[in-house]
């Protein structure tokens, strides 16, 4: 689906193309998540580096991309890197690079990637600390407030955007989906569904989002922000978070 | 093998076996023996594995005990008595437990004080989650002789490096309320247990079961005394329940409860409590519910000035206020206790001379154990009241009562090789040394629960615990045990005994929310899971009465009241018990033949049918000897006859009825099922019946489960016609129901909720980790995680296995819901379709009470694109 001329949703896919830079964009990967949590008495099936080698790798075969931007929490653990974490993290890039032929991989830094530059020797992929401006389309996490002014467009994550419906019957269903809408400045605005395979996403329209992500306090009004669902290949625009917001209230 | 025995010994052959001492305690004490102890005396002085049934007050705690004091006290004569654990007492209730120690202390006291010579004592001991850690270092020191403690404690026990060389001269064990057990994971677990100690202490003891009568008592049998090397062990059945003889009737708060305004049933059922409190001495209520015991309570106090002498017992209460109460009822200082369920289990609590019922306990068997709390001793007639609080609470004690005086029993199961419980033990038994697999299989297989667990289930479950489904390396660290598939051995790894001692158990963690109104005046509790699902405007019905859902926060849901409101979602209740299969199908007997008779008197007399139901005379009707009041006669009789004027129709064991309508609001389209089989067979076939119309119409449905029947509930878009309805029928006949349900139960709500209890129970998910609580809210959450993950992984993962078998076997009565559908089938049970613009009387109890559960349609992607639709349709409507 396309958003504008440069922004596309791969379709059914929690994957963003960018044609002006040819790069697909993802976030929030957590890789590491299942060594993570036996720590914490939780057995979990590895699972996650599988399904995001599967998506990753459908988003590839669709657009040709030449680049992968990857907007912040490659990893989850915040206070080390869990040899979990490391291995999977190169395995991702090796997959990325050698089997998809994506040379260029990029990683804006997010606030569960401290750390992660020790790993970066010997793999070839481009860092940046916070934020990238790339071509006037802005590239940062989400945890913070950016720095740089005078972007065209921001891409962002850290949210894990999702929305809560239910229908008359009661079927209840929690949707991963893309923010897009413009900021009172007048850029366009992406927020990145998780592609972690165990995220639950936050609901957008039941919760006050400005209390994660601070950009939703200030710069950017949230309930203009348009929800558009990506889940079993399905890609679904609900209109405004505002609108999904007051139907729940009704 | 299995035999109840016949004939019972002499009063002389029974006291001959005693111990002098003991003979001449207990003939100081008693003059008669009871029923129960005229068996049992003899028999388990022959060392012989008996089940004694028998109602409360009948000394059969002391029929078991007796012997084994006497034994003791022959040992302690002879010097033999050493500081070991002799006797192991558990009981599912740890307030039995505080009873038990008291009414062994004080005998032991006064057989004391005729022996001069210097003997070892008879020791007793109490072993709970109660116990202090100074209790427990006491009983290290010096083992109580009489261990008297509860299935989960008996666990921790036996992985107790430090205790375990204690018990290794157990010569007794006995199981009280063995009818609690028998038919749950908790009971499985303490069998599991039992078979444990026996092949860790390397001998068998005698097994002694007590409880409440239940059915088939072979199977009760079998559960207590288990298989030994293949062999079923021997047992004695002694079934004295009916010694005891039972008073009792439905009574009606008011002439016509059909007519009747909610508010004057409500007055009048408390002023009937109150007078039936005023004419006794002391009066025991049950209400079924905690949230309806401290509604009574409150009503009782406010409306009648009852002060201190009125008093709630039930679960949520602290134990000192359960101890504190049942003292003060021993001490006869309480005219009426109130109580959810707590109360029916043999806690000793003094004399009783009332018991009320209000609304139905479900089953012939509670009944019976219920109104038998009354009447001290076994001689006494036992007296109660069941108060009707509805129309259908109304046939349906009465036809209840009524199989009692017939002495039908409902029947029960046992789960069979539940894999969840099966965990945790394998885990246990590697914290007590290591394991060759196979004969630990062969320890598992001692239990009547296990007898016939597959090999490869088994594996399946010792594989799941070495983590070998994970790809991850650290599962050699945090698997629950280590597994060499080589050498087929088994072993403990260093973190599984925290979290075996931390999760041990069987019974799921609930939350209940309480539900206020704006004014924060509150009306009840609903349970975390149900509030999950309400959305605002929602109008559910609670204590008796319908409210609207504003919102909710932190624990707490804001409610305005919504007076004649059809609720649009039926509340649930986790501890409401379903209606047994054997009374359901005596009222739906009922219910055929009384609607002939009503039907009679309406032709005879249609124009002034009001004249008819308010007669006093009910001979030649076949209410005349059922266990009922008039009132109770002529609300029935009114009831029926409004079923039969509205629809003309009244369901019963031969028909089944099936009626079309829509809600108030058009919005959602219902087809009401009255069939009257029971929430286990109801909960298969709703499912059956949704899963077979989602699939054919590409619709999502949602289904009302109740005891009476259920419902379909469709969109406005969607109505089944009577067309459909009768396509639906004739699929049935080539549609094998076991493998839709299996193939599709992963689409409705209640696995997600079952397999949180699953994959806690085999410690898949924690709900303690390393002395950390962990939330229901996190555990569900864990769980849908998981769920996700397992089942795209192996659909054949032993914990999904053990979900769908809990779900299919314990929730769901599939065997006999496939009964229910051969009926159909081959005619002998008919089916009739009416259309009716407001729901028929008899369909209003399905519509406001009951399970609430959705079945989405198989494709997924054309059910979002419907929700899409949907959605964009309503915001289109709001910005009108």
């Amino acid at each position: 689906m396309k958003l504008d001329n440069d922004l596309e949703i791969v379709d059914g896919l929690p994957i963003l193309y960018v044609r002006r830079l040819d790069a697909i964009v993802c976030s929030d990967l957590h890789l590491g998540y299942e060594g993570v949590m036996a720590e914490r008495g939780y057995l979990l099936p590895k699972v996650n580096l599988k399904r995001i080698k599967r998506v990753i790798k459908q988003a590839s075969e669709k657009t040709s991309a030449t680049r992968m931007i990857i907007a912040g929490d490659i990893k989850n653990e915040f206070g080390k890197v869990h040899f979990e974490e490391y291995n999977e993290f190169r395995d991702l890039v090796d997959f990325v690079r050698l089997e998809l032929g994506i040379n260029a991989v990029t990683l804006v830094k997010g606030n569960h990637d401290n750390f992660v530059d020790r790993i970066r020797p010997g793999l070839g992929i481009e860092i940046f600390q916070s934020e990238a401006l790339l071509e006037g389309i802005l590239f940062f996490h989400g945890d913070g407030m950016p720095q740089t002014k005078g972007f065209g467009a921001m891409v962002m994550g850290h949210v894990h955007p999702a929305i809560t419906l239910q229908t008359y019957i009661g079927v209840r269903e929690k949707l991963h989906c893309f923010l897009y809408g413009k900021s009172r400045g007048g850029a366009n605005v992406v927020v990145l569904p998780a592609l972690n395979y165990f995220a639950q996403g936050v609901g957008v329209n039941m919760e006050d989002i400005g209390e994660m992500a601070p950009v939703f306090r200030s710069m950017i009004n949230a309930d203009s922000m348009r929800a558009i669902a990506v889940s079993d290949g399905e890609t679904l625009d609900f209109g405004t978070i505002g609108q999904l917001r007051s139907l729940g209230e009704q | 093998m299995i035999e109840y025995y016949a004939g019972a010994f002499t009063k002389e052959e029974s006291l001959g076996c005693l111990n002098l001492f003991i003979r001449k305690w207990f003939e100081s004490r008693y003059k008669e023996l009871t029923p129960p102890q005229r068996y049992s005396l003899k028999l388990i002085h022959a060392k012989h594995n008996i089940l004694i049934t028998a109602p409360t007050g009948s000394g059969k705690t002391f029929s078991a005990f007796t012997t084994v004091l006497s034994e003791l006290m022959n040992m302690s004569l002879q010097a033999k008595l050493e500081d070991k654990v002799y006797c192991i007492y558990v009981s599912p209730l740890r307030a039995l437990n505080n009873d038990i120690y008291r009414n062994l202390t004080m005998p032991l006291e006064e057989i004391y004080r005729d022996i001069t010579i210097p003997i070892n004592r008879i020791t007793v001991g109490i072993r709970t989650g109660d116990t202090t850690a100074a209790q427990r270092a006491q009983q290290l020191r010096k083992p109580p002789n009489i261990l008297v403690t509860t299935p989960e404690s008996l666990a921790i026990l036996i992985n107790s490096e430090r205790f375990l060389p204690n018990l290794k001269d157990v010569k007794y064990l006995i199981i009280d309320e063995l009818h609690e057990l028998a038919s749950n994971k908790r009971g499985v677990h303490l069998s599991l247990s039992v078979e444990r100690l026996s092949s860790l202490i390397g001998h068998d003891f005698v097994r002694i079961g007590l409880g409440a009568t239940l059915s088939p008592l072979e199977n009760a049998a079998r559960f207590l005394v288990g298989y030994s090397g293949g062999k079923e062990r021997d047992c004695y059945i002694i079934d004295a329940t009916w010694d005891k003889k039972l008073d009792f009737s439905v009574v009606c708060p008011v002439k016509d409860i059909v007519s009747a305004p909610d508010q004057i049933v409500e007055n009048s059922v408390y002023n009937m409590i109150d007078r039936s409190i005023k004419a006794n001495r002391t009066t025991l209520v049950f209400t079924n519910t905690r949230s309806g015991t401290e509604r009574v309570v409150y009503n009782l106090a406010k409306r009648f000035k009852y002060g201190d002498e009125i008093a709630a017992h039930h679960g949520s209460l602290s134990r000192e206020t359960r101890l504190g109460v049942e003292d003060l009822l021993k001490k006869g200082r309480l005219r009426c206790v109130v109580s959810s369920t707590s109360l029916e289990l043999g806690v000793d609590i003094g004399t009783i001379d009332n018991v009320v019922l209000i609304g139905s306990p479900k089953s012939v068997s509670r009944a019976v154990q219920r109104i038998g709390r009354s009447g001290h001793s076994f001689n006494d007639v036992a007296r109660g009241e069941v108060v009707a609080t509805s129309r259908d609470d109304l046939i349906e004690c009465t036809v209840m009562l009524d199989a009692a005086r017939k002495r039908h029993l409902d029947t029960f199961t046992t789960p069979m090789n539940a894999l969840d419980v099966l965990s945790q033990h394998i885990v246990g038994m590697t914290q007590n040394r290591q394991w060759a697999v196979d004969e630990a299989y062969e320890v598992i297989r001692n239990s009547y629960a296990y007898h016939e667990l597959k090999r490869e289930d088994f594996l399946s479950i010792v594989r799941y615990l070495a983590g070998m489904y994970v790809g991850l390396e650290s599962r050699r660290v945090y698997g629950k045990i280590h597994y060499d598939e080589k050498s087929g051995m088994m072993q403990k790894t260093g973190i599984a005994k925290l979290i075996y001692y931390l999760n041990l158990g069987t019974i799921p963690d609930e939350v209940s929310v309480d539900v206020l109104t704006e004014q924060n005046q509150w009306i009840g509790s609903i349970q975390e899971e149900f509030l999950a699902r309400l959305k605002t405007g929602d109008v559910f019905v609670l204590a008796g009465k319908p409210y609207r859902f504003e919102h909710s926060r932190v624990m707490k849901a804001y409610v305005t009241p919504a007076p004649e409101q059809i609720p649009t979602i039926p509340p649930w209740y986790s501890e409401q018990l379903p209606l047994a299969y054997e009374l359901a199908l005596e009222i739906s007997r009922f219910r055929g033949e009384f609607a002939q008779e009503v039907g009679m008197s309406l032709k005879q007399n249609a124009a002034a049918y009001r004249a008819v139901f308010t007669r006093k005379d009910w001979s030649g009707s076949i209410l005349e000897g059922m266990p009922m009041d008039n009132y109770a006669r002529n609300s029935a009789f009114n009831y029926f006859a409004e079923q039969l004027l509205l629809s003309g129709v009244v369901p019963s064991e031969k028909l089944m009825l099936i009626e079309r309508t829509h809600d108030d609001e058009g919005e959602r389209n219902m087809v009401i099922f009255h069939a009257l089989y029971g929430r286990r067979i109801n909960d298969a076939l709703s499912r059956i019946f949704a899963i077979m119309v989602a699939d054919k119409y590409d619709v999502d449905v949602a289904v009302n489960i109740s005891d009476n029947g259920f419902v379909l509930v469709t969109g406005a878009d969607f109505e089944l016609r009577r067309g459909d309805i009768e396509r639906l029928m004739a699929d049935l006949s080539n549609t094998d129901v076991e493998d839709l349900l299996k193939r599709n139960i992963k689409r409705t709500e209640m696995m997600k909720r079952r397999f949180r209890y699953c994959a806690a129970r085999s410690f898949m998910i924690l709900r303690n980790y390393k002395g950390y609580k962990i939330s229901v809210r996190k555990q569900q959450v864990s769980a849908q995680i998981l769920l996700k993950a397992v089942e795209d992984m192996d659909p054949d993962f032993p914990i999904l296995k053990e979900t769908y078998r809990e779900i299919l076997e314990d929730v769901m009565d599939l065997p006999r819901a496939r009964r229910v559908i051969a009926d159909l089938m081959e005619g002998t049970l008919k089916y009739r379709i009416i259309d009716s613009n407001v729901p028929s009387p008899f369909s209003h109890i399905m519509i406001t009470f009951g399970e609430s559960d959705v079945i989405m349609m198989a494709d997924r992607r054309k059910h979002l694109r419907e929700l899409h639709r949907q959605v964009l349709r309503k915001i289109k409507e709001m910005n009108k």
